[in-house]
């Protein structure tokens, strides 16, 4: 049981490489730290699961799976799922926003140039 | 309540590429305007038109243009239209197509249920009574559908509902500038309109087909349409 499978030690690389890249992502501020919190949990449990893969094997026991890993591939695609749903309310939110800015700027700047074409003739006239 | 002083009306016209067309409509609109009591202010809020259509309607007298620096789709730019007319407290809003189908000289005949209070939103018809206008097969399927759904979830019996030749009051402006659907709104607002306690009414006018550039609407866009607009619609119905 306590044998470490090529499988295993690839996720322990992978995962340790991914926080790596991660963090730089937020060193260079191309990743927010709110969103790195998220993927730094996530390698956290993959490293977990790699090195105590009697725990993977206990859980997949208790539900009734047979073969332990796929226990994690639908632990996976559960996250991906409700990460992507959470991402595209994220973008919901943000595309609003854009309408939002778009719409008040577009009348600001339509504002400006009105004020613009009658200011003119009030200076030629302050001028006489 | 029927307004007694001369009320402040702007027509919105969202324009994307209409350079062939928008001068026109714009000419045609202030021609009304000399026929009636009212003043009729105009603004044109251009789309991210890759054409002159921002240049066409200066030139023609537009009272006021706005100028979308990229393209917000018709729900973003029509919306623009609707806070506009917020922020400079207007008592009516008229939206009108930009491609000529419909006739300025309507425009009295969608006013004129607002003007006398009876109702806070007027849709121009085109099967209230027979008009000359003729839609595609595609179109009439999506108009009767949609018409089964509105009526399903408002009671309220709208033959044309997804014509873009309308009028809101200041109460429907104020709820459009806060909120108004992104893509293809002109149906869904009923329903909005619906469940807010705003009323709404047809009246005939004629339509025709498109003066001058395409239409936006392809029949993979009109698939889509109808399940967002289904969706949004019965959504709606539940908030």
């Amino acid at each position: 049981m306590h044998e470490l499978n090529v499988i295993y030690i690839f996720s322990i690389v992978f995962s340790l490489t991914f926080v790596l890249f991660v963090l730089q992502m937020v060193r260079k501020r191309k990743l927010r730290e709110q969103y790195s919190i998220m993927w730094i949990l996530l390698a956290v449990v993959i490293v977990v699961v790699s090195l105590k893969s009697e725990w993977l094997d206990a859980l997949a026991d208790a539900v009734g799976i047979y073969y332990p890993p796929s226990l994690l591939f639908l632990i996976a695609l559960l996250f991906c799922l409700a990460y992507l749903l959470h991402l595209t309310i994220v973008l919901s939110k943000l595309s609003d926003r854009v309408v939002k800015l778009t719409q008040e700027l577009a009348i600001y700047q339509q504002q400006e140039r009105d004020a613009g074409e009658q200011q003119p003739p009030q200076t030629e006239e302050e001028r006489r | 309540m029927p307004m007694n002083s001369k009320p402040k009306v702007l027509v919105i016209i969202p324009a994307f590429n209409e350079e062939g067309s928008i001068a026109n409509v714009i000419r045609r609109i202030q021609a009304v305007t000399r026929h009636i009591e009212i003043d009729l202010d105009t603004l044109v809020v251009n789309d991210g038109s890759h054409d002159n259509t921002v240049e066409a309607a200066r030139q023609a007298g537009a009272t006021a243009v706005i100028d979308l620096p990229f393209n917000l789709g018709i729900g973003g730019a029509m919306q623009t239209g609707y806070l506009y007319a917020y922020k400079n407290h207007y008592d009516i809003a008229l939206q009108i197509d930009a491609d000529g189908q419909h006739n300025p000289t309507d425009i009295p005949t969608v006013l004129e249920p607002l003007l006398c209070g009876e109702v806070n939103f007027s849709i121009g018809s085109r099967y209230v009574e027979k008009t000359a206008y003729h839609a595609s097969p595609m179109r009439r399927v999506g108009m009767i559908v949609f018409s089964k759904l509105i009526h399903l979830v408002t009671k309220q019996q709208v033959k044309d509902p997804t014509s873009g030749f309308r009028a809101a009051d200041k109460r429907v402006i104020e709820m459009f500038a806060e909120q108004y659907p992104v893509d293809y709104p002109e149906v869904e607002v009923l329903v909005h309109m619906s469940r807010r306690g705003l009323t709404f009414r047809e009246v005939p006018v004629e339509m025709s087909a498109r003066a001058a550039g395409n239409s936006s609407i392809t029949p993979i866009k009109s698939a889509y349409y109808m399940v967002k607009v289904g969706l949004a619609v019965l959504i709606s119905a539940t908030r």
